[in-house]
């Protein structure tokens, strides 16, 4: 999952960059308005989190020019600014949901879950795909009711495909989700990550469609 | 605690009882006056008709009963000396030879006599001036004593009528008394009396500072309590990212950063706390004449070692003293902040220069940096309190530079930004106003 993170401050953004990508996120992180219109614009995310007090554009104004764009990736909302009235306005002009700062990493870690969990379609918190459960609160993961023990890369990587079974994600695709900007990739970085899981969770789980890219079979 | 009320009571009171004294005064010379000349000519008259009617009832006239005061003296005299005629039994009044009224003192008493000697006898009619007296002071008693006798009737009504003239004073009481702490709406003004309208117009005057000057504190509380918030935020997520750490590695990479925030939002207090205490009376109260180029030597020795360790040539650029008036405390604040921002914005071997110097006849302080400077965008917004350029990477409380302004403002001074050293960079000049 590839998230964007709006935010001014430096402290602030490096350490809920930090947190998110403990999580298991690709996380961007841009500080203006403009900066996050640009990197809308170029990349595809599963999830904005946005400040608003933010220099060269105001936060609602991104908000409002993401919906405008007919562009209905999820959106939090993290700010200081408290009053009631910013709160409504912070909705109404098309965020999902509205986080005050301070707040705390693991509830900004949840909700992001839930939003990605609605953005899927999915009501329940654990993501079934055939034999495997994944659990992305927990991060537990089990094949056959059998608990497996996956890195972060790897869960992040099941958690692309279980999201959307017999979607087929190119190699690029794939590495897009798993990695930020900024952070280092090898060039085989993907196939070494693939290469892991089917060794823990099976051979025939992730089926690699040659000449297009890899996918997981949906299955009961 | 002294009262109008009384004061005007007693003053009005004094003031009616010193009018009725002088008019009964006038009365009593002006009576006296008359009756003197009324008596004198009864003196004559009663001579001229004894020798006019040699015979008269005397005793009628003399009138034996009465007080000898309120008699008339009636004694003839031969033309040898000797008495003829004595209407007292006692000793004669002495024999006078000059001819019409005289004052005579007789006995203890004062005598007005009428001397006839015209005839063959002379006649001599006298009174005792303290009936003329008894009469004028009679006279006078009755202007003074209904005046004395209606004082309490005046006092009291003084009261009242001082009462009510005092009325509007008491309803201004009344309103600002019934007033909450936080009510600094304008007092009302219509029916106010001239003499009253001015002090509501001075209250409403402070009123009005007051709303401005709580309506400014309530929103630097505000602000303030907004701008703490990004870093107490900051401090929440570093000590979570400390707590998740594992690993040594990890574990000194979350608490330098959570060091950082530390020291970020300490700064942030303490800039606060500079803001909050600058009163705008403080330059007055501690102004003196300052020495521009002392004090540029004094701090920037502060950020000597600072600037050091930023491997940024920090000079003063040395010139004739040159002295402006304000307050030491806040100047070195403005200097301060103007060093830490040039310091920290300046890549390592740039420089700085601190002068301090007399352009045309004003004090200017400047401190000019080979820095990034300031887009030309920003440069108006840069002294707005917690505005930051965007993009910038230190972290800072967006305070100094509206520091600097507030300090600036106080001392009546200009702040001009410029280009800075070596083609590039900023240059902040306080220019202060001509002493």
């Amino acid at each position: 999952m590839r998230l964007l993170l709006v935010e001014d401050d430096p402290m602030v953004g490096e350490a809920v960059r930090e947190g998110l990508r403990q999580e298991s996120y690709a996380v961007d992180w841009v500080r203006d308005g403009k900066a996050a219109e640009i990197a809308l614009a170029a990349e595809a995310y599963d999830l904005v989190v946005l400040d608003l007090g933010l220099p060269r554009r105001d936060g609602i104004e991104v908000l409002k020019r993401i919906r405008a764009a007919r562009n209905d990736v999820p959106v939090l909302v993290a700010t200081a600014r408290d009053a009631l009235g910013d709160r409504i306005k912070g909705l109404d002009s098309g965020a999902d949901d509205y986080l005050l700062k301070p707040f705390d990493l693991d509830e900004l870690a949840a909700r992001v879950r839930a939003l990605l969990r609605r953005a899927a379609g999915r009501a329940h918190p654990v993501i079934r795909c055939g034999p495997v459960t994944l659990d992305p609160a927990t991060r537990e993961v089990t094949v056959h009711a059998r608990a497996v023990s996956l890195s972060g890369k790897e869960f992040a990587l099941l958690a692309a495909l279980a999201e959307r079974p017999g979607v087929v994600f190119s190699r690029a695709q794939l590495e897009e989700r798993l990695y930020g900007w900024g952070e280092e990739v090898a060039s085989n970085a993907v196939e070494v990550h693939l290469h892991n899981l089917r060794r823990k969770l099976g051979l025939d789980l992730i089926r690699n469609v040659r000449g297009v890219g890899y996918t997981i079979e949906g299955g009961a | 605690m002294s009262s109008l009320r009384r004061r005007l009571l007693v003053a009005l009171l004094g003031a009616l009882v010193l009018v009725g004294v002088v008019a009964s005064a006038a009365t009593y010379l002006s009576a006296r006056a008359e009756i003197n000349a009324l008596l004198d000519d009864e003196l004559r008259q009663v001579a001229l008709s004894l020798r006019d009617h040699a015979v008269l009832d005397l005793s009628r006239l003399t009138g034996g009963a009465g007080d000898v005061g309120q008699r008339v003296v009636v004694q003839i005299w031969d033309p040898r000396g000797s008495i003829l005629y004595l209407s007292n039994s006692t000793t004669p009044l002495p024999l006078s030879r000059a001819s019409g009224l005289a004052t005579i003192s007789y006995e203890g008493r004062e005598w007005r006599m009428f001397t006839d000697t015209l005839g063959p006898q002379t006649i001599q009619v006298a009174q005792a001036t303290a009936l003329r007296r008894a009469l004028a002071t009679d006279v006078a008693l009755r202007i003074l004593v209904p005046i004395l006798a209606a004082l309490p009737l005046f006092g009291v009504l003084i009261w009242l009528v001082v009462g009510r003239g005092l009325a509007p004073l008491a309803r201004l009481a009344r309103s600002i008394a019934a007033r909450s702490a936080t009510a600094l709406e304008p007092l009302p003004d219509e029916g106010t009396p001239a003499e009253v309208a001015p002090l509501v117009g001075s209250l409403n005057g402070l009123l009005a500072r007051l709303d401005q000057a709580f309506g400014m504190q309530r929103r630097f509380a505000a602000d303030a309590a907004h701008e703490l918030r990004t870093p107490l935020t900051a401090l929440g997520l570093q000590l979570q990212l400390l707590e998740r750490a594992r690993g040594s590695a990890d574990q000194a990479l979350a608490i330098a950063r959570l060091k950082e925030g530390v020291k970020r939002a300490t700064r942030l207090v303490e800039q606060l706390l500079v803001m909050a205490r600058l009163e705008p009376e403080a330059a007055e109260r501690s102004s003196g004449p300052i020495e521009l180029g002392a004090l540029a030597h004094s701090v920037t020795a502060e950020f000597a070692p600072l600037a050091e360790a930023q491997t940024v040539a920090l000079t003063v650029a040395a010139g004739p003293p040159v002295t402006a008036l304000g307050s030491e405390d806040a100047l070195r604040i403005v200097l301060s902040n103007l060093l830490d921002n040039a310091i920290r914005y300046t890549p390592a071997g740039g420089r700085i220069v601190v002068r301090a110097a007399r352009e045309g006849a004003a004090p200017v302080l400047e401190v000019a940096d080979s820095g990034p400077g300031i887009p030309l965008v920003e440069q108006t917004r840069v002294f707005d309190r917690f505005y930051r350029v965007p993009g910038t990477e230190f972290p800072g409380s967006g305070l100094g530079l509206a520091i600097v302004k507030q300090v600036a403002d106080m001392h009546h001074a200009r702040i001009e930004l410029g280009p800075g050293l070596d083609g590039a960079g900023l240059a902040v000049r306080v220019r202060f106003a001509l002493a």
